[in-house]
């Protein structure tokens, strides 16, 4: 019996997002925004959905008057992930 | 990158495997810590290359610009992490290193500065004295300090350290390649004087620090004006 896929992690730009906060300790929402070749509108759209997910930590702030969003992956966020990699692999490996 | 494109498993992982190695690779720094020290160092080391080779005095310790620098580098330190876009993991133990590093280069230094005058005074409550002799009586005899031995070596290997260990953390080439040429200053100054030792201090300084720093900036410039557009 497979697992299903976590619907949340399994749409291109929200995998991109986390896969790319899973490495860091925390980044800027530009920062995410040059790494994932994306759009503003889009990107807050996915991390929105990532944050009611509870898989990232948002921190919206003022740095010399200018809005400053950051973004952290969360306890919850790591496990989803890695559950998720756990699950490419056994598909991969019926695949193969 | 669209939204919800249709996506295999193994294109699911090949994202997830090239955005780690994004994350990974993105050294970020605006290079004016390395440009600074780079600079500051290579201008002292130089300047002490050329006054014990040609006798001159310039009527203060060069060695304090080293001193002066630490001002500016907490401003920029300071600003560096407020302006950072991202926070990695290995920052704090590469920051930790430097402090390490910036530690060590003042206990050399104060050894330096203490040590021979300290033993001088020991050896002469021991009732004893190390005396200059002028083997054709050219002069008179003169008490002198013991002398430590040429610490210009030991500085250049300790440049090498946290050099190192920035540019295999990060995987920023310049500061390893720079690190690794300066393994190689180190085992030449063994053989040189001091003064070619400050001359190899110079070149170290350029190699580590004042071009990688400039590689660090271009980066940040082109970024900068990248994510501007």
């Amino acid at each position: 019996m497979f697992k299903e896929l976590d619907p949340i992690l399994h749409s291109q730009l929200r995998l991109a997002v986390m896969s790319l906060l899973i490495g860091v300790k925390e980044a800027d929402f530009t920062f995410i925004r040059e790494k994932t070749n994306s759009t503003a509108g889009n990107l807050s759209v996915q991390v929105q959905k990532l944050k009611d997910a509870g898989y990232i930590d948002v921190v919206k702030q003022f740095k010399d008057n200018y809005p400053q969003t950051t973004c952290k992956v969360t306890p919850e966020g790591i496990l989803a992930f890695e559950n998720y990699v756990k699950a490419l692999q056994e598909y991969l490996k019926v695949g193969n | 990158m669209p939204e919800e494109k249709e996506f295999s498993e193994q294109e699911s992982l090949q994202l997830i495997a090239s955005m780690i190695k994004k994350a990974k690779g993105s050294y970020h720094d605006t290079g004016i810590g390395s440009l600074l020290w780079g600079t500051v160092i290579s201008v002292a080391s130089f300047v002490s290359y050329l006054r014990l080779e040609y006798q001159f005095d310039i009527g203060f310790d060069i060695w304090l610009l080293a001193l002066v620098a630490i001002v500016p580098q907490i401003f920029i330190s300071i600003r560096e992490k407020k302006n950072a876009q991202v926070k990695q993991y290995d920052d704090d133990v590469v920051n930790a290193v430097w402090l390490v590093f910036g530690l060590t280069i003042f206990g050399l230094s104060f050894y330096q500065l203490i040590v021979p005058g300290v033993t001088g005074k020991i050896i002469h409550e021991e009732g004893w004295d190390l005396i200059k002799h002028y083997n054709d009586g050219s002069k008179p005899d003169k008490v002198i300090n013991p002398f430590t031995p040429s610490l210009n070596s030991i500085y250049i290997l300790v440049y090498a350290i946290p050099t190192m260990v920035t540019g295999l953390v990060k995987k920023f080439k310049p500061m390893t390649i720079g690190a690794g040429i300066t393994y190689l200053f180190f085992i030449a100054s063994c053989y040189t004087n001091s003064s070619n030792d400050m001359l190899l201090g110079g070149f170290t300084a350029i190699v580590c620090w004042f071009i990688p720093g400039i590689i660090l900036r271009r980066k940040y410039i082109a970024q900068r004006k990248a994510s501007n557009v």
